[in-house]
Order: C-alpha cells, then structure tokens, then sequence
C-alpha cells in the first residue's frame, strides 16, 4: 500500500498537466512547506498543515498537525478518518485533494480549484470600471420609476373619481385626486377642496355651468343672453386661437362661468374680475353687437361712455317714467319741486340770515350747508328724500294759529286737509274786534263813528267764513306757502279753490347699472362734485360728469392717477341693487381688520 | 495678366481640429437656446393674459406644449447616442444641441408654471424636470472636468494594462509569501482575496477605502517588524513588503480611476431614471389637467 500523489496543474491555454509521485510511507505530511509529500503552494494552508496515515485496516486517518482545520467533503474537521475506497474530497485553502484508491494503492489527486488572487479571477473589463452593480440598474429604475409616477398620480386618482362619481360630499380623508389640484380653492369654495367630484363630474369634460348654479340658484344670474354675450365677445384673435383650438379640441365649450370665475388660483377671496374680462366683449362691441345700445368702454380712465343718469320724464307715481340721457346732452328734470340751491347756500341774504337766528334751536352755521337739509341713508351710500317736516319746516313753517301756546300748522302733502283746515279757522273765529266797541276805551266823540265801527264789524263777522277762500288761494298762489315750493293745479273751476299740489319724486339713485358710494368719498367736500351753490333751479340736474369722476379715477392701469380704478370697482357682472363684489369684499375686509384701515389713512 | 499676378490669396478657413460638444459649431447651439429662452422672457413679460399667468391660458398652453415636446425629443438622445455619425445632424451636434436646449428648459418650464407651484402631480412634474436637468449640469460639469484628470491619472496606461498589474503583483506576492510562517502568510492572503474592485458605491466614489488589506497587511507587517533586528541577507519579508508597497501604489492609481470613472457615470444613474419619471408625470400632468377640466 502505497501513497501516490497526483498533482494536476494547469496551463495558461487550459491544458492539464498531471504529476504521479509514490511515497510508500506510512505517514506523508501535507502543508506550504516544501519538506512536505504534499506541497500546497498556497497562503492559506500552514507550512505543515496536517497529516495523513495508514491505518492497519486499510482507512485513512487525516489529522491536522497545526491546529489549523480543513474540510472534508466541504465540512471543516480538525481530524478524519476515511475509508479510501469510498473515496473522499479534502479541501486545504484553495486546494482540493480528491482520495481514491486504486488498487492497493491510495491515490491523492491535487488540484487548485480557487484562483491564486481575487484579482486573477476571470471578469468581464466591460463593465469592471463601471458602476454596474454599485447602484440600481438605470432601465431598472427607470421602469420603476415609471411605474410609480403612473400608478400613484394617474392611476390612483383615476380609480379615486371612478368610485365616488354623484357622491355630493366626500367623508374627511385624503383622496388621491386632489394630487391633480392645480392651487388651493378660493376662500368661498374651500369646503369643497376634498371634492373634487362635486364640480369635476365627467371625465374630460370641463366644469359645466349646471354644476354652479347647483348651489348658486339666485346670485349668479345672466349678465346677458348668451349668444348676445358671445357674439359680442367675437372670436379669438391673433394667439388666442391657440387656447381656443385647445378649447375646442377637449371639449372646453366657451361661455361657461369657469372662463370668468377661474378657481384654483389661490387661497383667499376670488380675484375680481379684471377689466380684460369686461373690455373683452365692450372695447369695440358695437362692431360686433350691431343692434347693441351699450357704448363701447374698455378702460375708465381712457374709453369710457359719458354717464348717463336715468332722468326722470315726468314726476309722479309709484314708478315714474324715466329716460336716460347722457350728461353731455346737459339734461334738465322736472321732479315737482322749486328749489333754488343757490340762494339756500348764499352766505349772504335772507336765508342765511335766517340760519344764524336759528342757528341755536337747529345748529345751523353762518350760512346753510347741504348736511342742513339733506340727509344720508343708514350706509352713507345715497341720501335719503328731503322731508318737509325734518329738514325744511325749520324756515318754511306751515303754522297758521296758536291755540294756548299750540302752534297749529298746514297738514303737509294733504291739500284737501289745508283747506278744509283753514276753512274750519275762519268759521270758529272771529276777526279782531275793535278796541272802540262797548266799554269806555278810547271813543271818538259821536254816536256815528260807533255805529260804523259796529256795523263794520258786524259785516266782518258776517263775511268771516268766505274769506277761508282768499286765504286758500293765497297759500297755494304766488307768495304762498305751497306755491313756493310746489307746483300748483289750479282750481277745477272759476271761483272755486281745489288747488292741488303737483306730484314730486326725488331720485335716490340715478346710476343704477353703475355703483357710487357718498360714504366712500367723505374726504371730498359736496361742491367738488355737485355744483349746488351756482344753481338757480331745481330742475338742474346736479350731477358730475365722467370729467369731475376722472380727475381722481383714472383706468385701471393709469397708475399715476389718485385711484387707479378697475371697471369692478363700479360695476358688477352679475350686478344685483348692492354695491359690486369688490367693494363688498374691501369692506368685509375692513371689518376684520380694522386696525389695517386705520394705519392706511 | 495683371489679374492673374493679384489673385487674392484664398480667405483662410477656420477648421478647429477638435471642439467639444460645448462649443461645437461655434456655440451655435448657445446662441439658439438664449434666443428661445429670451423669447420666453420678453414675451412673458409683455403678453397680457388674463386673469394672470397660468399654464392654462393659451400662452401657457404654448409654453407646455413646446416644453412637452422638447422632452421628448431630448429624450431620443438616448437613442440616437447609439448610433455616431458625422455631419450637420453628428451625435456632437446632437448633444451641444440636446444641452442647450436642456438648459433652455428652466426658462420655458418654469414660466409655464406662471410661478405657481403647490403640494400636486403638476408641480412634482416640474421638480422631476428640475432634477433632470441639475443632473444634466453635473454631468457637463463632469464631462468638462474629469477626462483631463482622468487622463493624467492612468499615465497612459489603459484599463487592461491596469488590471494586469494587479495580477502579475499578486503573482508575486504569492510567490514570495510562500516561505512565509502560517500568520504572515494570511496577511498577505488577505490583501490577495480582497477584490480590488469591490467596496459599495460611496467607497467608489469616495475613493476612501478604509479596510483595504493591503494596507493593512503592509502596517502589520511592518509594526511587527519595526522592533526586529534586520536578518540580512534573504528575508522573504524584505520582499513582501516592498510587494505590498508597489500593490498600494498601483491600487491608489485604480481606485482614483475608477473613482473618476464613477463621476463620470454617476449623473446619469440620476438624469436616466428622472427623465423616465418626467416623461410618466408629464404624462399624468397632461392627462389630469384635461381629466379634471
């Protein structure tokens, strides 16, 4: 029995050279060390590494001789014992030797199966110098990336509005189509920020007017029929037709509420609309709106119509009628009553020597001022219609009689109850007896002056009762207390009284498709605007051009101007009495931040 | 006669040997891409579109459907980079041109958002553009920088060249290690088995190898050594150790390559997979906005 050892090494092409070497000893050494029968040219393994000996009954007993282990069959061992027929792989570093028997012989076949270096491993320089196995595959992640991004912001939002289609209002949680939000809501739509189902219903449909006016059933009105309101808005021009052809393309028809009332901009109130919107349709639109009879307007400040103030046709009425005639024509109207503002407003003369006697009982100053006679309404807007009784019986007293200290005056606004009133006067009085009737007063000498003085009085009592009609006919006659303010019908027949008083309307508000506020403009004097100490009649119409207006207003875009003026600060689209969104918004702002308003001025 | 005696000389022609994709063609690419990005500004600022400026007015519309399609096409880069050819259309030109109007980009996509930006699929579309193109920008920067270092570092040896050293160093570590005792031997077999090439990315691109065996190897051997009287003569060690010091040399010139290599390359591990997150949000943007419209 003896121990042959086969060394196999290997060429650089690949080719096996295979060295036999017989050792007939019992024990053979195996290890790095050159003294040993099997040489491991190999780092790993010790100088003397371990050692293999012959056992009487034909097994092997490989035992290591450094302490350091090997494997057997790939199990580390420190000692084994094999049977060589049966055959046996030992591994020693990088070296395998493979036991067998052939024979009486034992057989050791060396092998190096691991390459002497990581470095002399076989690789692919391809791809040795670069990244490839460093970090995630760039198709890879390119695959997955595309996979992500289309599930979490495509497919998500999409499965989101397919399941809650016709729900009215989403339970509070995250839903992924508000990923597709393009900006926060305006503050009066922020409820709806979670559901996006109620105004988005059909897929590639825009947002349709119905889903509006669900809610708002009576404040979004139409400004104008809406094929008046697109023809005079005409087509797109120039580079417009890009956005329109992508209108039209995505089924985006025009007209709709969302072209004006644009959401997702921002939190915060909705913007207002801006002039464009307006001068969209009115800059020219009478070219295109031929039988229109609007004027064309597109900036306040640069191309803006005259105003023109509904003025009244004739006075009287629940609604009288009402013309409107442009401020350039110089319109004059006929409310009913006389009034010369300009000797009201005189600093010299009767009247305003009658302000300063009264002025202690009324508060009146030097001369009368228009806060003397009229008064604002509870918002400061307009003014609320001259009263005979509040704001002119101060002077222009009706009182006809005193009855223990009572002034007895006309009734106002009743011409029947006038007459019938000093009608009654003159019956239950008397005229003023004569000093020289009965006692002893001062008598003339002679019986006949008494019997005339008597028999003139008698005739006076007599007549009493028919002078009410001269006095009738004084107060609503020239000199008269009515016929100084009024107009005056006269009597239905020759000697007869009926007078009666023309009808009056006073116009609170002569611009009602336009907005103006008092209030708003407390800072200017009443004369800035209204030329009332220079009017001599009442049938002037007092009211301030576009002219007086643009001295402070200029456009929207005339920054320079005092108060660079949007068409919204006047007028509204879905205009209703009140004052336009804007200014409704400015004033909601104002009272919640008042302090603001106060640091501003 | 006198004609032919003043034949002015032929005007000299301008032929760079080289330019590279940054100037190529004499910045033509530079000069289109400030005009259209000049363009954009002026006309941003100038058109009135109301209420104000979005990407749903049809300047906006114009804004994103030029940006949509320049993506696309800058995209194709990747397919045509495939296929060199030379000429008017070259893949130099290709590039100088897929950079600027890359570049050109910021400025279109960015007022097509008329600057409004929020927490939405519309708004991560535009930062996965942004990130596409600060990667891009790393990589010219890169591409500007690195081959010269590059270049300096191999000393004209190339990749194979390299790898070859490295092998026939470890030939002879393993040579001379042999009479070596069982504990020196695996300090050397350690510097062996460790992979030259190995290390996750960040030591790749750090360039800082704190476990190399090598060094370890050499430091131990060396310390070891220190308080050691010299043997003379054959001291197997002598050998190793001056073994291991021309390993750590050629190690530091491989791993500062493949450190500039990883520069090189890194980028695109970013720009690649963005683009194609890009393309998929740019896709998802599209088709919300007119989904939801």
């Amino acid at each position: 029995m003896t121990f042959i050892v086969r060394q196999i090494a290997t060429t650089a092409d690949g080719r096996e050279i295979i060295r036999s070497n017989p050792f007939p000893a019992d024990e053979i050494g195996i290890g790095r060390s050159t003294t040993n029968a099997i040489h491991l040219p190999d780092l790993a393994v010790n100088p003397d590494h371990a050692t293999i000996r012959k056992r009487d009954d034909g097994q092997i007993i490989v035992e290591s001789s450094s302490g350091q282990n090997f494997t057997l069959d790939g199990k580390h061992r420190i000692s084994v014992t094999i049977n060589p027929s049966a055959g046996a792989e030992l591994g020693f570093g990088g070296h395998v030797i493979i036991v067998s028997e052939e024979g009486d012989d034992i057989v050791l076949t060396v092998k190096r199966v691991e390459a002497l270096s990581d470095s002399a491993e076989i690789r692919s320089e391809s791809t040795l110098y670069t990244l490839k196995g460093l970090l995630p595959g760039k198709r890879l992640s390119a695959w997955g990336f595309i996979a992500l991004v289309l599930a979490a912001f495509l497919v998500w939002p999409i499965y989101t509005w397919a399941t809650w289609r016709g729900v009215e209002e989403r339970p509070d949680q995250f839903y992924a189509d508000t990923m597709w939000s393009s900006g926060p809501l305006s503050s009066a739509h922020h409820a709806l920020e979670k559901d996006c189902q109620a105004c988005h219903v059909d897929a590639f449909v825009t947002v349709t007017d119905n889903t509006c006016l669900t809610c708002h059933e009576e404040d979004a009105h139409d400004h104008a029929a809406k094929p008046r309101l697109l023809t005079a808005r005409g087509g797109p021009e120039g580079l417009e037709v890009i956005g329109a052809t992508f209108a039209a393309a995505f089924n985006k028809p025009p007209g709709r509420c969302v072209e004006c009332h644009s959401e997702h901009e921002g939190s915060g109130a909705m913007e207002p609309t801006a002039q464009k919107f307006c001068a969209d349709c009115h800059d020219g639109m009478d070219r295109r709106l031929t039988d229109t009879k609007l004027e064309n307007a597109s900036d306040f400040g640069i191309s803006h119509p005259q105003f023109r103030p509904a003025v009244l046709v004739t006075p009287g009425g629940k609604n009288p009628p009402r013309k409107r005639v442009s401020l350039d024509q110089k319109p004059t109207e006929n409310n009913g009553l006389k009034f010369p503002h300009d000797v009201h407003l005189s600093k010299t003369g009767g009247v305003a020597q009658m302000g300063r006697r009264l002025s202690t009982t009324y508060g009146f100053g030097d001369s009368l001022v228009c806060k003397d006679c009229h008064t604002a309404d509870p918002k400061g807007v307009r003014f609320e219609p001259v009263d005979m009784k509040e704001d002119c019986s101060m002077c222009h007293s009706l009182a006809f009689d005193e009855i223990g200290g009572t002034v007895r005056t006309l009734r106002h606004g009743e011409p029947a109850m006038v007459q019938a009133d000093l009608r009654a006067y003159y019956r239950s009085t008397r005229p003023t007896r004569p000093i020289n009737l009965g006692g002893m007063k001062r008598r003339r000498p002679g019986t006949d002056n008494e019997a005339r003085v008597a028999s003139d009085y008698a005739r006076a009592v007599q007549f009493r009762p028919s002078r009410a009609n001269m006095a009738i006919s004084q107060v609503f006659s020239r000199g008269g207390a009515c016929y100084d303010c009024h107009g005056v019908t006269p009597p239905t027949a020759r000697g007869r009284v009926d007078y009666g008083i023309m009808p009056v309307t006073q116009t609170d508000r002569y611009m009602h498709n336009g907005w103006f506020s008092h209030e708003a403009h407390n800072d200017e004097k009443c004369t800035s605007c209204h030329n009332a100490p220079a009017s001599k009649s009442a049938e002037d119409l007092l009211l301030p051009g576009i002219k007086t207006c643009r001295e402070c207003h200029g456009g929207e875009f005339q920054k320079a101007s005092d108060v660079p003026s949007t068409c919204a600060m006047c007028h509204d689209y879905h205009a209703d009495d009140g004052a336009p969104w804007l200014i409704r918004e400015e004033q909601k702002d104002k009272q919640q931040k008042p302090d603001k308003k106060i640091a501003r001025r | 006669m006198a004609s032919n005696a003043i034949t002015a000389p032929p005007a000299r022609k301008k032929v760079a040997m080289h330019d590279g994709f940054l100037k190529h063609a004499g910045y033509r690419w530079l000069k289109i891409s400030s005009a259209l990005m000049l363009i954009c500004i002026v006309s941003y600022i100038f058109i009135d579109v109301s209420p104000r400026h979005n990407g749903g007015s049809w300047y906006g519309y114009t804004l994103g459907t030029i940006g949509a399609l320049l993506i696309l096409w800058l995209t194709m880069l990747g397919v045509r980079k495939r296929a060199m050819t030379p000429g008017q259309w070259s893949l130099k030109a290709w590039t100088s041109a897929h950079i600027y109007l890359g570049l050109s980009l910021i400025v279109i996509g960015t007022l097509h958002t008329g600057f409004q930006l929020g927490w939405n699929i519309h708004t991560a579309a535009y930062i996965f553009m942004m990130i596409v193109i600060i990667s891009g920008i790393v990589g010219i920067y890169f591409y500007a920088t690195i081959p010269k270092a590059l270049s300096d570092n191999r000393d004209e040896m190339t990749e194979t060249e390299m790898l070859e050293n490295l092998r026939s160093l470890d030939r002879q570590l393993h040579e001379a290690a042999q009479p070596l005792s069982a504990e020196h031997a695996t300090l050397v077999l350690q510097s062996l088995e460790q992979d030259p090439f190995g290390g996750g990315f960040f030591q790749r691109i750090s360039g800082r190898y704190p476990d190399c065996a090598t060094r370890q190897a050499q430091a131990d051997l060396r310390r070891e050594r220190a308080y050691q009287p010299k043997m003379g003569g054959d001291d197997p060690l002598d050998k190793v150790d001056a073994l291991l010091e021309k390993k750590e040399a050629t190690l530091a010139r491989v791993r500062r390559h493949l450190k500039l290599k990883a520069m090189l390359q890194v980028w695109l591990f970013i720009h690649v997979p963005m683009t194609f997150a890009l393309i998929a949000s740019l896709t998802a943007h599209i088709i919300s906005v007119f989904f939801y419209w």
